[in-house]
């Protein structure tokens, strides 16, 4: 088993893979948090709104775990002779991808973005309403995946620009795991 | 799971989902409940939210909404001029858990809270030698109840009867469960909020938690009962819990348990949908009102049919939760209460109770007194308010008076004092720290109501609005009687702007 993982993986490559994924899971909770916070702390006091604080980086903690296992083990279906570092960086551009789009879909609800008046009415009057809208997210969203993946297979830059990026955000991602111990100890502290 | 499941198995699944725990329903009682330790009786408090008493049949509505509730009246004190303190949660239920009136207790608005001062002039204080347990759908009550958990023994978070609640949570959080239920809703729940702070596991949440409450849907064909968007309940449920908490805890026990129905949405159990769609409910359209929401005569009735559907249901469970106290042996030692916290407009095109307008439907709710052993019923007509309740439960079970309140004994238990003021009001959007500027006043004396609405832009007199109605002939506030009647509008509006300069004295 570790032979295997091993084949195609280094062990600074899994921590670097591991922290790529606690990244944005950790700064959308903090984003919200942070926005939850004045709301928490008018209805109940400072002390809940950080205990809710701190049960959220537990639960992004958990995704953070949930989402690496997923990709690393997705890791197995690319090719057999991609270098480690080639592979963990197109790995992490998949999870900071995936989850722009999801922080994206968020934010439409949360700034209250809707279709324009002519796409609804168009919708209406169409058979295949959903059909539509998930072709049209389809044809944004694919784009932005298979463009990259492919200039990760043909060029070097493109493996460059990406570790360059990770080594930033790894770093902001330690905080980010600092935060979640604090956090774990402020729950222990208000469940004694 | 088809739609061929009977009650029995309805019952036995919602059980089974929160935690896994298999509780017996409210008609089988397993154990004997605890004895009563002393003298003291016990007393419940249920509250049913948005309940107005224009939708009861034992205040004159035409529609039989209360089958149970209009029998159990026969051996009840019936209050049929009660007044909630606002026409909204948060005001209207500090008023009944202070025993004060709002320009008191000061929560005017959503989420608010009572006054410092009044953190510890609370009814659950006031029956400090009681086990006190206190329960919400509601998280605008949660919040006052967190104002006085110090005061309350079992305090159970709303969560815990909701049907997406999740078990783990009690079990490793138990001492900080209802903050560790927030987080989890906060991280997990998308569609309290429309975001999560969980980008993935979100979206598989949902599809789990619409996996759990798929059995249910069938028994409620417009949706099942909710608080907030993705937050399911069943009242049976929640009945269920309590029956089963109420055995198990000592005696004497002080109990304040507030539910959701009938306030909206209206998504009344499979049984009584339909129950009066070809009822052909005789009433005639209002007027429309300055504050309409612009719904037609049409939409209101519809709605109105909805609400008094969902009566239905509650009605249902408040007579098997009744049933429960009788057999179990319960209510031989408990005062029971069956209220509001305020009621609910389908006229004027508003429907709902946010509004600056204090018509009678919005404020008037139902108030039954069950006394320990009482079998004969009694009809009370004088006006009271929900300030009242506070003291009055505190002098039958011989508690020590609180110097707090605004309320007063209510009868039969003390004399009706004849010219007795009842107000109510709504300032939501008057700072509680502020003197009343922007605000609406209901001051009800005898037969008359005066109402009092100052402060918004919406009124074409700066001066105010000023409505004077005689509520016994013209019941249906159809007729102002302020240019009219002059004198006695003048009167009542000289004894409210008294009072409130009384009131706004310590703010100013």
């Amino acid at each position: 088993m570790a032979s295997v993982i091993t084949s195609r993986y280094s062990r600074q490559g899994l921590w670097s893979l591991f922290l790529i994924s606690a990244f944005p899971l950790h700064l959308w909770t903090l984003i919200l948090a942070f926005r939850d916070i004045s709301w928490l702390t008018e209805r109940t006091n400072a002390w809940d709104a950080i205990g809710v604080l701190s049960y959220g980086l537990l639960v992004a903690f958990v995704e953070s775990v949930v989402i690496f296992l997923v990709i690393a083990l997705l890791g197995f279906l690319t090719p057999r002779q991609w270098e480690s570092d080639r592979r963990i960086t197109f790995l992490a551009f998949l999870v900071l991808i995936t989850s722009v789009w999801a922080i994206i879909s968020q934010l439409l609800f949360l700034w209250n973005v809707s279709l324009p008046t002519w796409a609804i009415a168009y919708l209406r009057q169409s058979d295949h309403p959903v059909r539509i809208v998930y072709g049209a997210i389809l044809m944004v969203v694919m784009p932005t995946v298979l463009l990259p993946a492919y200039s990760f297979l043909r060029t070097k830059k493109a493996v460059t620009v990406m570790q360059d990026l990770m080594e930033r955000f790894s770093l902001l991602a330690m905080f980010y795991l600092f935060f979640d111990l604090l956090g774990v100890v402020i729950i222990v502290i208000r469940n004694l | 799971m088809s739609n061929r499941l009977n009650r029995r198995d309805f019952l036995r699944l919602a059980s089974y989902l929160s935690f896994g725990l298999a509780l017996p329903p409210l008609a089988k009682t397993l154990n004997p409940p605890q004895p009563l330790q002393g003298n003291k009786k016990n007393v419940i408090i249920l509250v049913f939210d948005a309940f107005s008493a224009f939708h009861l049949p034992i205040y004159g509505y035409s529609r039989n909404t209360t089958p149970n509730i209009s029998r159990l009246a026969e051996r009840a004190i019936v209050y049929h001029n009660h007044y909630a303190g606002a026409n909204f949660t948060t005001t209207g239920t500090a008023s009944l858990l202070t025993g004060a009136l709002p320009w008191s207790h000061r929560a005017f608005q959503q989420y608010g809270e009572v006054q410092e001062s009044f953190v510890n002039k609370n009814i659950f204080k006031a029956f400090e030698d009681y086990h006190r347990l206190a329960y919400s759908h509601n998280p605008l009550v949660n919040v006052l109840f967190h104002q006085f958990i110090r005061d309350l023994d079992d305090y159970i978070p709303a969560e815990r009867f909701m049907l997406t609640s999740e078990g783990f949570i009690p079990s490793l959080f138990a001492r900080d469960e209802d903050i560790a239920t927030v987080g989890w809703t906060r991280a997990m729940k998308k569609d309290e909020e429309g975001s999560a702070y969980s980008l993935f596991l979100s979206e598989l949440y949902k599809s789990y938690q619409d996996h759990r409450i798929a059995a249910y849907k069938p028994f409620f064909p417009s949706g099942l009962p909710s608080v907030e968007p993705g937050n399911y309940f069943l009242l049976e449920q929640a009945m269920d819990r309590i029956a089963d908490q109420l055995e198990r805890t000592s005696q004497p026990f002080f109990g304040y348990f507030h539910f959701m129905p009938p306030h909206a949405p209206c998504t009344t159990h499979r049984d009584f949908e339909g129950s009066f769609r070809n009822d052909h409910l005789k009433t005639d359209p209002k007027p429309e009102d300055i504050f309409t929401q612009n719904r037609s005569w049409e939409l209101l009735l519809r709605q109105r049919l909805s609400y008094d559907e969902y009566i239905l249901y509650l009605d249902r469970e408040f007579g098997r939760f009744f049933d429960f106290l009788e057999t179990s042996g319960l209510l031989k030692d408990t005062w029971v209460v069956l209220t509001s916290d305020h009621g609910e407009l389908f006229e004027r095109g508003i429907r709902g109770h946010i509004t600056p307008v204090l018509y009678q439907p919005v404020v008037r709710v139902p108030l039954l007194i069950f006394e320990p052993g009482r079998e004969q019923g009694a009809n009370i007509y004088s006006s009271t308010s929900a300030a009242d309740l506070l003291p009055t439960l505190l002098h039958v079970t011989g508690g020590k008076p609180a110097d707090w309140t605004d309320g007063a004994v209510l009868p039969p238990f003390a004399d009706a004092a004849q010219s007795r003021n009842i107000y109510a009001m709504h300032a939501m959007k008057n700072d509680p720290r502020a003197p009343l500027v922007h605000a609406s006043v209901m001051l009800v004396q005898g037969q008359y109501k005066l109402m009092y609405i100052f402060g918004y832009k919406e009124l074409p007199d700066q001066a105010g609005r000023f409505e004077l109605y005689d509520i016994e002939s013209d019941p249906g506030e159809l007729m102002n009687l302020y240019t009219k009647q002059n004198k006695t509008g003048a009167a009542l509006l000289e004894q409210l702007r008294e009072k409130l300069e009384e009131v706004n004295q310590p703010y100013r």
